[in-house]
């Protein structure tokens, strides 16, 4: 039996295609790889096969995950596709496989003893963990139209799971947020529906001139940020355990101006 | 009744005066309520909480924590704003605590307001300006966020009550273990003035759970609870005291946090113990470990400390140390042991307890596996076996087991051979 790799895109797309095409070769598991990106080593032995994303797979993808993992897996499944490591797509495909064919279901994230098994769950909460520290540390500066704006450069393309919470927190406000490493744009309308926007020729934020009283608020949080500090207590080293240096560098209390 | 001092104050000032005054209040959570925004104003609350920026003594930015003002007629002694201190005072107005809350948490600075006080001229009159400020917040900003208050001792029942109904957490301070302690640094509080309210929150909040249960929209009280917070060092009570109290306050109060605060001398008061070496911060932190095997896992004080072993052991932490002091429990086999069990081992928390309790059905589990799940081996592997194997040749003897734990620079106490090497010291 030859080893098989699927080679898909990196995106949700791409590996639910490789999944799908995978399941219809019909000749086990064990054999097939789905492998994100071309190679620059290619194996002797294996033989390639290209998997262009495709809507109807990806939807029937998903749906059977949902059914039957439940929803709480597929979230897990979505977290572990937002990052940037090489072995996600087969974590997703050997985990999937492992919760179907056993019929482990929903529980099958507690199977940590599957090596597979156990990369997603630690992917997954290595998104998730992003995630949270940028719920937490992105900052909004306010644009002179009222628009907020914020800058982020995240490890874990996380933009979508951001835009949820801060659309149902300013369901009222303008906002964008920008992952510059990806060129990506969350965009919130105010009492609207929040959709993603990338391929823009160059970066509409940064330049933009900040409102009025910007400036005032910035100073007034970066004050209150170091009165509200213990002299006695010190701790820098705590403080960067906390909230890592690579956060830092977007922040307003933390960026010197 | 105008009688505040300097009130043409720029923001910039008042802040500084008011956010440095309140740092004194440890409590700065934001989690134990669920809201989603309801669409027509500004704010939700999220389950866990979120600490929006960390500030140089490594604790937590949540809110915006403020006093509204810290005019204060009592002498607490040790106090910063008590009012034999000369300090510069400060007050807010309702607008400006709303609009500072607004528009850092339009910009995620923030997630939510922490709203405490000095004393200005009665406990009434102080508490109804904090209810005035919280409605207007609600009401005429529509913020959903949290708001964390507190309830002023002394203050009428109808106005604490009211309060609850705005905010998601309130507190009182419980400021000393011992009513005596109480006594001697804070002249003017009361124990009774102190629990009186407490009472009175819990009896809010249990009565609003029944009403939740018929009225499902019926308005909320402290939906995430209430808190309170106690001085660590000030006086000299011992930690069997401080953590009797705590346990009694969670049982008989239903509280959610005990916050424990070292003591910070600011005041140079002559009934006040000198610091020299600093807040009693590893007193502190050996409390808070404490109080989570009270919360979390299943520890009674009573298991912890003694009337005979007053103090906690500053070199290991409570849990190992109650460990070593029951060794005819262990080691416990991890593929067979409960989940009450597994909680007691050292090295192994909640999630790794329940990641054991949920991988072990789909076979037995190995020290690789234990090390993925999440536990801490180097803890761990004195009291535990999987499938009846130790990790290493250890012995069940408590000097061993100390001198290993508190053994820092290495990370596995042997080598691969299973015997142990140190520099001999001959000089030293």
């Amino acid at each position: 039996m030859t080893e098989k790799y699927l080679i898909c895109e990196d995106s949700l797309e791409g590996v639910f295609t490789g999944i799908y095409d995978a399941y219809a070769l019909r000749e086990g598991h064990v054999h097939n790889h789905i492998q994100i990106g071309e190679e620059e080593n290619l194996r002797l032995f294996a033989s390639y096969l290209y998997i262009r994303p495709d809507c109807v797979k990806t939807k029937k993808v998903a749906e059977t995950i949902q059914k039957r993992l439940g929803t709480e897996v597929y979230y897990s499944i979505c977290r572990a596709l937002a990052t940037q490591d090489a072995g996600k797509g087969q974590a997703v495909y050997q985990t999937v496989v492992d919760g179907i064919t056993n019929g482990y279901g929903r529980r099958v994230l507690e199977h940590l003893t599957n090596p597979f098994v156990e990369l997603l769950f630690r992917l997954s909460r290595n998104a998730a963990n992003e995630i949270h520290h940028l719920l937490e540390f992105v900052r909004f500066e306010e644009l002179r139209q009222g628009i907020l704006y914020s800058k982020i450069g995240p490890k874990c393309n996380v933009v979508s799971f951001l835009m949820p919470h801060f659309a149902d927190r300013l369901p009222l406000e303008n906002f964008v947020i920008y992952d510059e490493k990806r060129d990506l744009y969350g965009v919130h309308p105010a009492g609207g529906e929040w959709y993603l926007v990338s391929g823009l020729e160059e970066p509409v934020g940064e330049s933009a001139p900040r409102s009025e009283k910007e400036e005032a608020y910035r100073e007034l949080f970066t004050m209150f940020c170091q009165t509200i500090a213990i002299r006695e207590r010190k701790n820098l080293k705590l403080q960067q355990q906390m909230l890592p240096l690579r956060f830092q560098e977007y922040m307003v209390e933390f960026v010197k101006k | 009744m105008e009688l505040r001092i300097s009130p043409s104050m720029s923001l910039m000032e008042k802040l500084n005066i008011l956010g440095d005054a309140a740092k004194y209040d440890v409590s700065c959570s934001s989690s134990g309520s669920s809201r989603a925004g309801d669409g027509k104003g500004i704010g939700n609350t999220v389950k866990a909480g979120l600490c929006h920026s960390f500030a140089a003594d490594g604790r937590c930015i949540s809110l915006l924590k403020i006093l509204f003002t810290n005019e204060c007629i009592f002498d607490c002694k040790y106090c910063m704003n008590r009012k034999s201190n000369d300090v510069p005072r400060a007050s807010f107005t309702p607008d400006e605590v709303c609009e500072l809350t607004i528009e850092f948490y339009r910009r995620n600075y923030i997630e939510g307001l922490f709203l405490s006080s000095g004393i200005l001229y009665s406990p009434d009159y102080t508490m109804e300006l904090i209810c005035q400020t919280l409605y207007k917040l609600r009401t005429v900003h529509r913020f959903q966020g949290y708001i964390h208050v507190k309830a002023i001792p002394g203050a009428a029942p109808e106005l604490v009550s009211k309060a609850g109904f705005l905010a998601d957490r309130m507190s009182v301070n419980l400021e000393l273990a011992t009513a005596d302690g109480l006594q001697q640094l804070a002249p003017n509080k009361h124990r009774k003035t102190i629990l009186k309210p407490m009472k009175l929150i819990q009896n809010g909040i249990a009565q609003n759970k029944d009403e939740l249960v018929l009225y499902r929209n019926a308005p909320r009280f402290c939906e995430a609870g209430q808190s309170t917070q106690m001085i660590v060092g000030a006086i000299p009570e011992s930690d069997y005291q401080i953590m009797s109290v705590a346990e009694s306050l969670y049982q008989k109060f239903s509280l959610k946090r005990v916050y424990y605060s070292a003591f910070v001398n600011v005041n140079e008061d002559k009934e006040l113990p000198a610091l020299p070496g600093g807040p009693p911060l590893l007193r502190e932190h050996r409390l808070y470990q404490a109080d989570f095997l009270l919360r979390f896992y299943d520890f009674t004080v009573g298991e912890l400390l003694t009337q005979e072993r007053p103090y906690f052991n500053m070199l290991i932490d409570p849990k190992a140390d109650w460990a070593v002091r029951h060794l005819e429990l262990f080691p416990v086999e991890v593929n067979r042991a409960d989940y009450q069990l597994l909680l007691r081992i050292p090295g192994v928390g909640v999630k790794s307890a329940k990641r054991i309790v949920a991988a072990r059905r789909f076979g037995p589990l190995t020290f690789e596996d234990l090390k993925k799940i999440g536990v801490v081996l180097k803890r761990a592997l004195y009291f535990i076996t999987c499938r009846g194997r130790m990790m290493y040749p250890t012995k069940l003897e408590e000097d061993y087991i100390v001198r290993n734990l508190t053994y820092q620079k290495e990370k596995y106490p042997f080598s691969p051979d299973g015997m142990r090497y140190e520099q001999m010291s001959l000089f030293s």
